[in-house]
């Protein structure tokens, strides 16, 4: 799965982080925590509650200046940045988003684009390219307020991705320089929308799209990561490729449950269960 | 419905409301008369009274209606009302602050330095109820609500506690305006009020997008590239220089800001682009009507508009609990 490329490439795409110490009322949410996430990867981070993902996925999208330590998103340090640059950069798809205004799904989508600046005629073939791949095209006029759990998360997704749209999509590199932040996205969502949404990540990623997805899940880690950043107690336990990394020693640390693992009779997918004993 | 047209149509209403209302009271006045020539009495009617009231019902209004989007905004929520959460009541004990006590100590006191006073405090409990209700980018309607309900108590006595200093003089004037009334307008206070809140419209416009976002939550805000703590400050001061400038010139009128962002949402949704200007005509369509009321039903007194509009809007807020109560949000 791994990617070659020259090392020049790797030090003007990555995001480096170096260092990362956060400090909050005397707790400490993470320490020493160092990393490189290439581009045009999917990278998961795993972790207990509490082992400081979502405070990682913080300093990494500058909501929150880390304690000490340094960003380096391509090239530029994050502290360079300004919010504006950053939010044509790549785009943050929070934990239970909440909305108590009866947007229209189009609506919500459009505040997206508005980020971008986008004229309403460049919007429009978007627009419905978004829609048609989160699935809301049948829901586009619907009150977001009247949408079930799984369908206003699907149009928060949609908002996110129409932040950071590219102005051709078809193109081989059309999502290069892009990333995703993804915090525990397949919440909520039905079997069928994890499939046909992680499909269109992987191929948003070969197009040169860079996603970071705090998951919970071990199977969809195995399924959907090329790698992955174990975290316990607020530092980087381990971080490599999937399956150098999923091993059953490695999540029994970092998670403090007995795993198995099977592999399909066709060693196609692996399959890992908690042992129950 | 383009958003162009659904301004125009609203224009039309209010200028024909506008229109209307200026012909009615205890002097007759037509468009006849107008047409034909004023009499003496009749111009003094028109240009130092109803003109006065009515232009000021339209701002007042229209500048209390946005403040209530701004703090809806502010607060991320359609029950946030700057009379509910005790703005308003700040504002009027700035003011009342001034009448009595700049009244002891240097005599007459003049609009702009209540307006100074009532923009002060208001903008103090606006910043104090966010404080109080919002962590984390998260606010607590709740607590919200039931900071607003400390600080109207703690401000209405405080308020009681200036008035039972005061003078007979004072004391006539700050009852008289603490009910709320539009009577007594002068151009002077017209002028102060009109180019506050022209300014203050201005600056919400301008944050139309951001304002958007904020709804989001302060962190989809920040991620969207909008920078979070000037919008913020920007938002409370809007809404405090409003509510604090159309208390001090005509007292509290609740439930203008409530009203009118709810049903400017249910007809075209939350978007700021077109919330905020429609909010603005609609606020100054309802005040200049509720005015019309006020003066109509009780001839030849008149109630005051603070009155009426808690008498419209008490009954329309509790729609809002039960209908919130209803969908669970």
């Amino acid at each position: 799965m791994s990617s070659e490329m020259t090392p020049t490439q790797q030090t003007d795409n990555a995001l480096v982080f170096e260092e990362l110490h956060y400090r909050v009322e005397g707790a400490t949410l993470l320490s020493e925590a160092s990393g490189r996430f290439e581009a045009g990867r999917i990278h998961a981070i795993l972790g207990q509650n509490g082992a400081g993902k979502s405070t990682l996925l913080r300093c990494l999208t500058k909501e929150r200046p880390a304690s000490s330590g340094r960003v380096v998103l391509a090239g530029h340090d994050l502290q360079s940045l300004s919010y504006r640059e950053l939010a044509l950069r790549r785009a943050v798809l929070p934990q239970n988003p909440s909305l108590v205004f009866a947007f229209q799904v189009e609506q919500l989508v459009g505040l997206g684009f508005d980020v971008q600046h986008w004229s309403s005629d460049s919007r429009a073939i978007a627009m419905q390219a978004i829609l048609q791949a989160c699935d809301l095209v049948h829901l586009a006029k619907r009150d977001y307020l009247s949408l079930s759990g799984g369908e206003q998360q699907r149009a928060h997704l949609a908002r996110v991705l129409a932040q950071i749209w590219p102005k051709n999509p078809d193109t081989s590199q059309a999502f290069a320089g892009k990333w995703l932040f993804l915090d525990e996205w397949s919440d909520g969502l039905d079997l069928k929308h994890q499939v046909r949404l992680s499909a269109l990540l992987r191929q948003w990623v070969k197009q040169g799209l860079s996603v970071v997805m705090i998951l919970h899940d071990l199977n969809q880690i195995m399924q959907w990561a090329d790698d992955c950043m174990m975290l316990k107690q607020g530092r980087v336990f381990t971080y490599g490729s999937v399956p150098e990394v999923m091993t059953p020693e490695n999540i029994e640390s970092v998670l403090g449950v007995s795993v198995r693992v099977l592999q399909s009779e066709d060693s196609v997918s692996t399959m890992i269960f908690p042992q129950l004993s | 419905m383009t958003a162009a047209l659904r301004m125009s149509l609203l224009s039309i209403i209010l200028v024909s409301v506008m229109v209307l209302s200026l012909q009615s009271g205890s002097v007759n006045l037509s468009l006849i008369d107008f047409w034909t020539g004023l009499s003496e009495q009749q111009s003094l009617v028109f240009w130092e009274i109803r003109m006065p009231r009515i232009v000021m019902a339209a701002l007042v209004g229209a500048g209390l209606a946005v403040s209530g989007v701004a703090l809806q905004a502010l607060f991320r929520n359609p029950l946030a009302e700057p009379g509910l959460i005790g703005v308003s009541s700040g504002a009027a004990l700035g003011a009342v602050m001034v009448i009595v006590l700049g009244g002891a100590l240097w005599g007459e006191v003049l609009s702009w330095q209540m307006s100074l006073s009532a923009f002060a405090l208001a903008a103090g409990v606006t910043l104090l109820i966010y404080l109080i209700a919002t962590s984390k980018g998260h606010t607590d309607v709740a607590l919200m609500l039931l900071a607003g309900v400390a600080i109207n108590a703690v401000a209405g006595a405080l308020t009681g506690l200036l008035i039972s200093v005061s003078s007979d003089v004072q004391l006539r004037s700050v009852i008289f305006w603490m009910m709320g009334s539009l009577s007594g307008v002068s151009w002077d206070g017209i002028a102060l009020l009109g180019s506050v809140t022209l300014l203050a419209l201005a600056v919400l416009y301008r944050l139309r997008h951001p304002l958007n976002a904020l709804l989001l939550g302060e962190q989809s805000c920040l991620h969207m590239g909008y920078a979070v703590q000037s919008l913020k400050w920007q938002v409370m001061t809007a809404s405090a220089v409003l509510v604090g400038v159309s208390v001090a010139l005509v007292g509290i009128i609740g439930f203008v800001g409530l009203m009118v962002p709810h049903m400017v949402r249910l007809w075209v949704g939350p978007d700021h682009r077109q919330l905020i200007p429609l909010s603005a005509l609609g606020g100054a369509l309802l005040l200049v009507s509720a005015d019309w009321l006020a003066r109509s039903v009780v001839q030849p007194a008149e109630l005051p508009i603070g009155l009426l509009m808690a008498l419209l809007g008490g009954p329309f807020f509790l729609l809002m609990l039960l209908k919130r109560r209803e969908v669970g949000v």
